[in-house]
C-alpha cells in the first residue's frame, strides 16, 4: 500500500495546532496531525455521578497526580498520568507540570480568559530595564489577534488603556456594578487604578476549543488527516540538508514503532512536550539557549473579607455579588520605584461565603461562623507575572523513561526575590483596599502554589532575532532547521501576567500563514 | 473509516427519498429463505450471534450491603479517629455528622491505600492525641469529656489560607488534615446527599458532592 504523503506534519492537536491546521488546510496544503493521546467522547466518557458513587468518595486516588493540584476524582482522568509520563525535579524546587493529551489537549479545558499582550510585555526590556524584548511589538500580532477574536467570539469592555490592549469583542452587556464591587472600584481609582471586566472567550455551544473552532474547518477541506494515540518519540532529519523530513512516532496501545514523512515541521504539543522532544531530537539547538527561559505566572495570593452589614443573611439587594477585573497597574511608568519589577493583575469575586479553614474552630462553632459569614465575603486572588530567567530550564534526564521508552524532562525552576516582592505587594495592596472598605480581613497570604501551576509555561525555546541568544526566529521558524516550526507557548520571551492563550493562538496563526507562503513560493 | 471518507460515501450512495417510498405500494413480503439447520463444527456455527435487546439490569452499590471493616488503624487509634469524628463534625440541623456518614471508616481504608508520608501523619497524629489525653487527664482520649477534649484540640487548630497549607507542627498539620478529610468524607457520603436532597438542597456548599465523572479514556489494555 503507497505511503501518503503531506506537506506538513503538526505534533498537537490543541489552540496551537488546531489553528496550524486550520490556516495550513485552507491554503490548499495537506496536512497530517499526530496526537499523543485518544479522542474523548462526550457522551460516552462523562457521566454525572455523585462523589459517594466514586471508589474513592470524590478524594481521589492516593498519591495519583500528586502535582496537579486541579485534579478531583471526578476528571482524573482527564489529566496525564505522572506515572506513565513521569518528570523530575530537584526535592527542593517542586514543579506542577499539567498535561491532557486528549485530542484537542488543554483547549477542552481552559478557563477561557482571553487577553492581548501589551508592549509592556512585547518591549519589556524597555519597561523593565533588564531582560530582553520580543522580536515582534503588539502591531505586528494586533492583526491575528482580531481574527482571533472574531473565531473565539471573546467577550468584553474596551477600555482605551495601554496595559490593556482592546480586542475585538462581542457586544456584551454587564449588570450594574453592586455596592461591594463599586466600593473597591472607587478606592482603587483613587489610587489611579483602572478597573474593568473580565474578558473571555465565548466559543460556541459552550466549548471554545480547537475541536469545536479549528479542528471541523481544517477536516471540511479534505487536506487533514488526524491519527491519535500517535506519541511522536523523535523529530528525523534529512542527513544531506539537515532539513526535518518527518517524525518517529509510536503507537500508545500497541507499542508499534513508526515514521511518517513530511516536507515541513510543525510542533504544538505544548511548551514543555515540543521543548522535550526537540532535545530528544538533538536538533535545532545550536544557539544552547533550548529548554532555558522556563516561565509562568504566580497564583495563590490572596485576601479575603467580610462585609460585616451581609452577615447572618442581612445583606440589602445590591450590596453583594458580581466581580471585577483589575489589569497590571504596577510598574507602569519608568518613574515608579519598587522593589521589583513586573506586575499582577487582580480578580475581584463579592458575595462568596468563608473557608472553613480560614477559621481556628470546630463542630456547631465553626458551623455556626460559616453560617454567619455566608455570602458575605469579598475576595481579591491575582495573576503574577514571573521573571524570565535562565537559571529557570528543563533538560532531558535520560536515566528516567516513560512508558514509552522516551526519556523525560527534568524541570528545574525557582522563584527570586523579585517574585516574592510582588506578592508581598499584592497581598498588601488588597488587604490595605479592603481594610479601607470597612471590611474584617479574614484571610491573607501572599504564598503562591510550585511554578507550573498556573498551567501557562512558556518559554523554553524562545523567538528572538539573533540565531546566538534564541531558538526560534520572529515568525517562530527555528534559525536552525529552516522548515520547523514551534507554534504553541514555547516561543514566548516574556510571560506577562495574562492567560496566553490569545497570544498562542494569534502566533499560530502568523507563523503557519508564513509557513504557507514560504511554501508556495517553494522557499521551504 | 475517517469522518470525510465516510460522508464521501454517504454522498456516493444512491439514497431513495423518504417520500418516494412512502407514495408506493409495499411489495409483498418475501418468504424467510429457508436454511438448512447448522450441522455441529461447521462454520456456520462458528459465526458469533450479535445480541440485541440486551437489557440494563440495575445493580447496588456496595456500601447499601456491606459495612466497611477497619484494619488500618489499631483498635486504639481507631477509637481516637471516631472521637475526633465525633466532636469535629458533630450532626448539626438535619445533616449527618461524622459517625453518622461513616466517614471514620472511609478514612481508615482511604489511609490505608495512601502514600507514607499520609499515613505516619495519621498515625503519629492519633498516637500524640492519646498521649496527650494520658498526660493531662490520665485516660484514653475517646474517655475525655467535651471540655477535656476541647483542651487538647484547641491548641491545635490553626487558621490557614488554603486547605492544602499544612502548619509545619506535626500534630497541628495532622489536625488540620483529619479536620479536612473528616468534612469531605462526611460531606461527600451517600448519607449526606439524602439528607441534602431531603431538604431541597441538591450540591453541599464549598464540596462537590456531584459532578460531572469522566471515564478513563480509551485505556491501555494491561492484558
Amino acid at each position: 500500500m503507497p505511503i501518503k504523503k503531506y506537506d506538513v506534519l503538526i505534533v498537537g492537536s490543541g489552540h496551537s495546532g488546531g489553528m496550524a491546521a486550520n490556516i495550513l488546510t485552507q491554503k490548499g496544503i495537506s496536512c497530517l496531525m499526530l496526537n499523543a493521546g485518544p479522542e474523548a467522547d462526550y457522551e460516552k466518557d462523562r457521566t454525572i455521578k455523585h462523589a459517594y458513587e466514586l471508589p474513592y468518595r470524590g478524594f481521589n486516588k492516593p498519591g495519583r497526580l500528586p502535582h496537579v493540584f486541579q485534579a478531583n476524582e471526578f476528571n482524573a482522568n482527564q489529566w496525564v498520568d505522572e506515572k506513565e509520563v513521569p518528570y523530575t525535579a530537584p526535592p527542593d524546587a517542586p514543579y506542577n507540570w499539567v498535561r491532557v493529551r486528549l485530542l484537542g489537549g488543554r483547549s477542552l479545558f481552559w478557563a477561557r480568559q482571553s487577553f492581548r499582550l501589551s508592549d509592556y510585555e512585547f518591549k519589556a526590556a524597555e519597561i523593565d530595564g533588564t531582560g530582553d524584548s520580543w522580536p515582534i511589538s503588539l502591531e505586528d500580532l494586533a492583526p491575528f489577534y482580531s481574527r482571533v477574536e472574531k473565531i473565539f467570539r471573546v467577550s468584553g469592555r474596551k477600555e482605551g488603556w495601554p496595559q490593556f490592549p482592546d480586542g475585538d469583542f462581542v457586544e456584551t452587556t454587564y449588570p450594574p456594578d453592586t455596592e461591594t464591587i463599586k466600593r473597591v472600584t472607587e478606592i482603587a481609582n483613587k489610587r489611579g487604578v483602572g478597573v474593568s471586566k473580565w474578558r473571555a472567550a465565548l466559543g460556541k455551544d459552550g466549548l471554545a476549543s480547537s475541536i469545536n473552532l479549528l479542528l471541523p474547518d481544517a477536516l471540511s477541506t479534505g487536506k487533514l488527516d488526524i491519527v491519535q494515540n500517535a506519541i511522536v518519540r523523535e523529530i528525523s532529519v534529512d542527513k544531506n540538508t539537515g532539513l526535518a523530513n518527518g517524525a518517529h512516532f509510536v503507537d500508545r496501545h500497541s507499542g508499534r514503532e513508526m515514521h511518517v514523512k513530511a516536507r515541513a515541521v510543525v510542533l504544538a504539543a505544548g511548551c514543555l512536550e515540543s521543548t522535550r522532544l526537540l532535545l530528544n531530537s538533538k536538533i535545532a539547538n545550536s544557539s544552547g539557549v533550548m529548554g532555558h527561559y522556563l516561565v509562568d505566572q504566580m497564583y495563590g495570593v490572596s485576601v479575603v473579607a467580610s462585609v460585616p452589614e451581609a452577615r447572618d443573611g442581612k445583606a440589602a439587594p445590591g450590596l453583594m455579588g458580581g466581580n471585577a477585573f483589575i489589569p497590571r497597574f504596577r510598574n507602569l511608568k519608568k518613574t515608579e520605584k519598587r522593589n521589583f519589577i513586573k506586575g499582577y493583575c487582580v480578580s475581584i469575586n463579592s458575595g462568596g461565603s468563608a473557608s472553613p479553614n480560614f477559621f481556628p474552630l470546630y463542630g456547631a462553632e465553626l458551623q455556626a461562623k460559616l453560617d454567619s459569614y455566608a455570602n458575605s465575603c469579598v475576595s481579591g486572588g491575582i495573576f503574577g507575572e514571573r521573571v524570565a530567567r535562565y537559571e529557570n530550564h528543563v533538560r532531558i534526564n535520560d536515566k528516567v523513561t516513560d512508558r514509552w521508552g522516551i526519556p523525560v524532562l527534568h524541570i528545574e525552576a525557582r522563584d527570586s526575590e523579585n517574585e516574592r516582592n510582588l506578592t508581598k505587594d499584592a497581598a498588601d495592596t488588597l488587604e490595605e483596599w479592603f481594610h479601607e472598605a470597612g471590611w474584617e480581613i479574614i484571610c491573607k497570604t501572599d504564598r503562591v502554589n510550585p511554578p507550573g501551576y498556573s498551567i501557562h509555561e512558556v518559554g523554553t525555546c524562545r523567538m528572538g532575532n539573533d540565531p546566538k541568544k534564541s531558538v526560534l526566529n520572529k515568525w517562530s521558524q527555528s534559525h536552525d532547521v529552516k522548515n520547523l516550526f514551534v507554534v504553541d507557548g514555547a516561543s514566548f520571551v516574556t510571560a506577562g501576567w495574562q492567560n496566553p492563550t490569545m497570544t498562542i493562538l494569534a502566533l499560530s496563526m502568523r507563523a503557519s500563514e508564513y509557513l504557507a507562503e514560504q511554501m508556495r513560493t517553494n522557499s521551504i | 473509516m475517517k469522518r470525510r471518507n465516510f460522508v464521501r460515501g454517504l454522498l456516493a450512495t444512491p439514497v431513495a427519498p423518504a417520500v418516494v417510498l412512502g407514495g408506493q405500494t409495499a411489495p409483498p413480503p418475501t418468504a424467510p429463505q429457508q436454511q438448512p439447520p447448522p450441522q455441529p463444527n461447521t462454520p456456520a456455527r462458528q459465526v458469533p450471534r450479535q445480541p440485541q435487546n440486551v437489557p440494563h439490569l440495575e445493580v447496588t452499590g456496595v456500601d447499601l450491603v456491606g459495612e466497611p471493616a477497619p484494619k488500618f488503624f489499631t483498635a486504639l487509634q481507631f477509637s481516637t479517629l471516631r472521637k475526633l469524628g465525633g466532636i469535629l463534625v458533630p450532626p448539626l440541623k438535619n445533616n449527618p455528622g461524622a459517625i453518622e456518614a461513616g466517614a471514620p471508616e472511609f478514612l481508615d481504608f482511604l489511609i490505608s491505600a495512601s502514600p507514607a508520608d499520609r499515613q505516619l501523619l495519621y498515625l503519629s497524629g492519633l498516637d500524640q492525641l492519646q498521649e496527650r489525653s494520658k498526660d493531662k487527664f490520665q485516660k484514653s482520649f475517646c474517655d475525655l469529656d467535651s471540655q477535656q477534649a476541647d483542651a487538647i484540640l484547641r491548641p491545635l487548630l490553626v487558621a490557614r489560607p488554603w486547605p492544602q497549607d499544612l502548619p509545619s507542627d506535626p500534630v497541628q498539620s495532622f489536625m488540620a488534615q483529619v479536620h479536612e478529610d473528616l468534612r469531605t468524607a462526611t460531606m461527600n457520603s451517600r448519607e449526606w446527599t439524602l439528607a441534602s436532597e431531603k431538604s431541597g438542597h441538591h450540591f453541599s456548599r464549598g464540596f462537590r458532592t456531584t459532578g460531572y465523572y469522566w471515564a478513563p479514556i480509551d485505556p491501555i489494555s494491561e492484558g
